[in-house]
Order: structure tokens, then sequence, then C-alpha cells
């Protein structure tokens, strides 16, 4: 019933991109999203699209899994964008329905925003697609080391991470259980208005806290009983290590960077105006 | 008249695959009153066939009837279905969430559309049936022990006074003891209301006693259909699939072969074998 969330996803594969270090998919993705803010050039999106089209092609993701992260945002897009083309105004009057207009500034901003918001969402579904969650916080682990020295508790809040992530497919399933469970009881989740609905939830809602509860209650007597006392002097089984293709793909994303900043400074070919 | 009856139902959970079932070709009639009892190895589709005699799944292929009547007809009430087919799924003790005992037992009633008074009566009786003591209706469902849990939340299905009861493993996680308890309970049920009454397991020993006639699948079709004894006769066959007859149909068998002349019939309770044993001894 709730299986179209993708955010979080692991798609197995054979690729390069898969075999990167987590380290430089993070800082990679980081980076591309920064790019896409950077200028408003056209350039500057063209080289995006054929970024993602390209990483897309070698991290053997089939397209539409990588389409499937978008439907999730889809009502955010498009009430955003309605507001932006509808509320901004400024330039030219394009149409005018009514009370409704439709001005330049509103139009170009819609177009920006929808476009930054995909591009945003699918950089980003690329690096979930690509990494296994665990790989993903190892990564994240390493680069926020640093932030020990200053007493940040970096290690908890990795931990915290892969075990909600890890926890998503258990829940939904739990979810699905329950919610049969209490059909079979004769519940109607489908009819009624707004509080008639949400107050069905309850009995959904009620057993699935309680069985988070006992299973988080399970998961730290098993933790404690193999001794785990947090982040300090633990080894891995995997340490990261860079290997030469991750200093290529440190190198490609740097050129990219370049090209793209450049290329949407001194190639401004604006869309309309601006 | 036949209570339930299934024809040719497929059940595939892919759209993309429909040739990759789950259930294959399933069909079976359950007459009203039988108690039945529905078997196979884990994954062998027995969850997923019961979720389809209340309409949680609807097959790919095939018609399910209830009452003689198509439940995939146009406009038909799944929801009433679920009144009449009470399923209890697994671990059911893990679906309580209201404040007390007795308002989590009056949650179905209620949903049938009965008062206050009315649903309260319902949960009062279904407690009753299961052996849930009146000192525990006002306590929070959640500081009952497992046991009492898993009598509560088959109470809350008995509440809405199902024509058909489906449990599935209801004596899964319960100490030996427990499970012998619980399933005469259910068995006594049974024959007070009257109710069909369909069980699911894996263990052999546990439904050998309590049913009147077996059901056993393998790898998503139904394979055997007949009683107990008839089913426990053909021990190499229910080898094969993985499933062993109860060991004392077993050890009834051992000794015939070993020139202990216990008869010829299949034994499936320990009375009968101490009867035969001691009687070929003499």
């Amino acid at each position: 019933m709730i299986r179209d969330i993708t955010i979080g996803q692991y798609y197995k594969a054979k690729s390069v991109i898969h075999r990167l270090d987590p380290r430089v998919k993070l800082v990679c993705t980081l980076l591309f999203l920064i790019s896409l803010f950077l200028t408003r050039s056209v350039m500057t999106y063209l080289l995006a699209t054929l970024w993602l089209f390209v990483v897309i092609k070698t991290s053997k993701v089939p397209f539409r899994f990588v389409m499937r992260g978008l439907k999730a945002i889809v009502i955010l897009l498009v009430v955003t964008a309605m507001l932006n083309l509808f509320m901004l105004k400024g330039g030219d009057v394009l149409v005018k329905i009514g009370r409704f207009t439709i001005t330049e500034a509103g139009l170009s901003a819609t177009v920006y925003l929808a476009v930054r918001l995909i591009y945003l969402i699918i950089g980003s579904s690329l690096m979930t697609l690509t990494t296994t969650p665990t790989q993903l916080t190892d990564g994240l682990e390493s680069l926020l080391g640093p932030l020990k020295k200053i007493h940040v508790p970096v290690h908890e809040i990795a931990m915290m991470m892969s075990i909600a992530l890890r926890f998503i497919p258990i829940l939904l399933e739990e979810t699905d259980k329950i919610m049969k469970a209490q059909l079979a009881r004769g519940a109607d989740f489908e009819n009624g208005n707004i509080f008639h609905r949400v107050k069905g939830m309850i009995p959904i809602l009620v057993p699935l806290f309680v069985s988070a509860f006992r299973r988080a209650n399970d998961l730290a007597l098993a933790m404690e009983a193999r001794c785990y006392h947090g982040g300090e002097g633990r080894t891995r089984m995997k340490p990261l290590h860079y290997q030469k293709r991750d200093y290529i793909a440190y190198a490609v994303m740097i050129v990219y960077m370049v090209l793209s900043f450049c290329g949407g400074k001194w190639l401004p070919l604006h869309f309309w105006v601006f | 008249m036949s209570s339930i009856e299934l024809k040719n139902v497929s059940y595939s959970y892919d759209p993309d695959h429909p040739e990759d079932t789950t259930i294959e070709d399933i069909s079976f009639k359950v007459e009203q009153g039988e108690i039945v009892g529905l078997i196979g190895q884990t994954g062998s589709g027995k969850s997923t066939l019961i979720q389809h005699l209340n309409g949680l799944l609807k097959a790919t292929k095939g018609d399910i009837l209830y009452g003689g009547k198509s439940i995939y007809t146009q406009g038909y009430k799944l929801q009433t279905l679920r009144f009449e087919v009470g399923l209890v799924f697994q671990y059911p003790e893990y679906q309580l969430f209201e404040t007390t005992v007795l308002a989590d037992v009056c949650y179905g009633p209620k949903n049938q559309g009965l008062s206050e008074e009315d649903a309260r009566a319902r949960a009062r009786e279904a407690l009753g049936l299961v052996g849930v003591g009146e000192k525990l209706y006002e306590k929070s469902p959640f500081d009952l022990s497992g046991g009492q849990k898993r009598r509560v939340a088959i109470a809350g299905v008995l509440a809405m006074h199902p024509q058909v009861l489906i449990l599935d493993e209801p004596a899964a996680g319960l100490d030996p003891e427990g499970r012998e308890e619980f399933l005469e309970q259910i068995r006594q049920i049974h024959d007070r209301t009257g109710m069909t009454v369909i069980l699911v397991s894996h263990s052999m020993e546990d439904v050998a006693r309590f049913v009147d006639r077996l059901l056993v699948m393998n790898k998503g079709k139904l394979i055997m259909d007949g009683t107990p004894k008839e089913i426990f006769s053909r021990t190499e066959q229910m080898n094969e699939i993985g499933l062993f007859v109860p060991q004392v149909t077993f050890l009834m068998q051992e000794l015939k072969k070993n020139g202990l002349p216990v008869g010829d019939e299949t034994v499936i309770t320990v009375k009968e074998a101490v009867e035969k044993i001691s009687e070929a001894l003499q």
C-alpha cells in the first residue's frame, strides 16, 4: 500500500558509481546541488542535464526507478509552482485571466524553481539509489569526523541515522499488517470526513508506536549484549579507503563545477530577460 | 449450505508478472459449522490464501463465493463480509490499541454500528468465551501477559459474531501447556457457537486433534483435502513436501512395520495409541 517511497532505497547493480567511496558520492552530490543554485544561466542547466544523464547511464539504475522518487514531491512541486506563477509580479504581463495574472518574473521563477527542485531530487536520489544506507552513514561519519573535536556526537548521529533507515521497511511492513488487522475488524479508512478519518488512524498509530518502542528496546538490549559502547575505539570491518577511481571522480567533479560556474558567468544565455 | 467456496483462485503480488503466483488455482468448499485445518510449510501461501476469504486481498484470477454469492460482484459490501468472516492474524496481540480491555473488544461491534451498550454486552460475552475474567476488563491491554493479550485480541473478533472464524497460527509462541488449553478452548467455542472455524498451522500435532478436515498446501497449491486420518496415512507423500505426520502416527506405523499387531487404522492421538498398543500387547 505504501511502497512508493524511494528515498533511502538502494538499487543493487554493478557499476562504477556503486563502487565509488560513499564520501565521494556525498561530497559530489552536495557540490552538484550547490551548482544548481550558483547561476541562473541556461548553460548551467544544460550542463546539469548532461551530467545527470551521464551519471544515470553509468550507474545502470533504470530511468523509471530514478523518476519514482519524484512522485513523492509532485504535490509540493505543483503547489509551489502555482504560488510562484500567480503571486510573483514583475516584468510584462503575459497572461491575464480574471483576477489572475502571469508575469514574466513569475513565469521565470516558476521554471527555475521546478527545474531546480526536480534536479535536486534526482541528484540526491541517485546517491541513495547507488549507496547502501550503511555505506552512507559510514561516509557521513567519516566526513563529519573533525566535528568530534568540538564535541559533536558524530558517531551517535550516524548510528541513529543508520538505525532509522534500517527500520523504514520494517515499520512499513508493520503498518501494512496492522492496517489489515484493523480492516478485518471492520475499520473504514476510506470514507467519512477528515475528522472521522484522522480518528480512524488511532487504531493503526497506537499499535505502531507500541511496536516501535518494543523493537527499540529489543535492539538496545541486543546491542548491549554485544558490548556496544559508542564510537570510542570502535573499529570497522570495512574501513573506508580512497581508490584511484575516487580521485578521478573528484577531479571530474571539480571540472564540472568550474565549467558550470564559468559557463554560467561568461555565457549568460538567460531564459528570457534575466 | 456451503459457507465459503473458492473457484480456481490465483493471486500474484506483482501485477506486472501475473504468472508469478503466490497461490495458484485453489478450489475448495467449506460447509457451515465445519472445523477445518489448513496446513503447509512456511511460505506455502497459507496466510495469503486466508486474506482472500474476507476480501483483504483480491484474487488475480478465479472467484470466491460467500453464502452462494460472489464477493467480487460490483457493489458487494466488503466491510459487511469482514464482520461475517472474522480473521485473526498471527500474533494478534500486537493490534490492541484501546485504553481498556473492554473498549478494545468493543471496537469491532462499534464498527458494525452497534450502540455502546450492545457493543459492551457483545464484548463481555466474547471475553467470557475466551476465558478472560471480569477483573481484567478495565485494565490496559498493554499490562496483560502475552497469553491474555492474545485472548483479548481473539475476543475482539468473536465479539462481531462472525459466522466463520479464521485463525492464523493461533498457538504460535505459546508454551506447550498453553497451546493445548488454548486450542481446546477454540474447539469449545466452535461447539458452543456452531461457527465455521478455519485453523491455519504448520504444526501437525496441533491440528490433528482439533479439526474434522485438513487442507494441505505446498508451494501455493492445494495438494490434499481429507480427514486427518486419511491425510496422515500418506506419510511418505507428506514427508516429500517437508511436513511430518504427528509423532504418535509415525510411532504406530513403525511399530506395525516391526511386527506389533496394532491394526491398519491410522492413529492420530496419544489416547488411541495407548488403547491400540495395550490391545496388541494383551
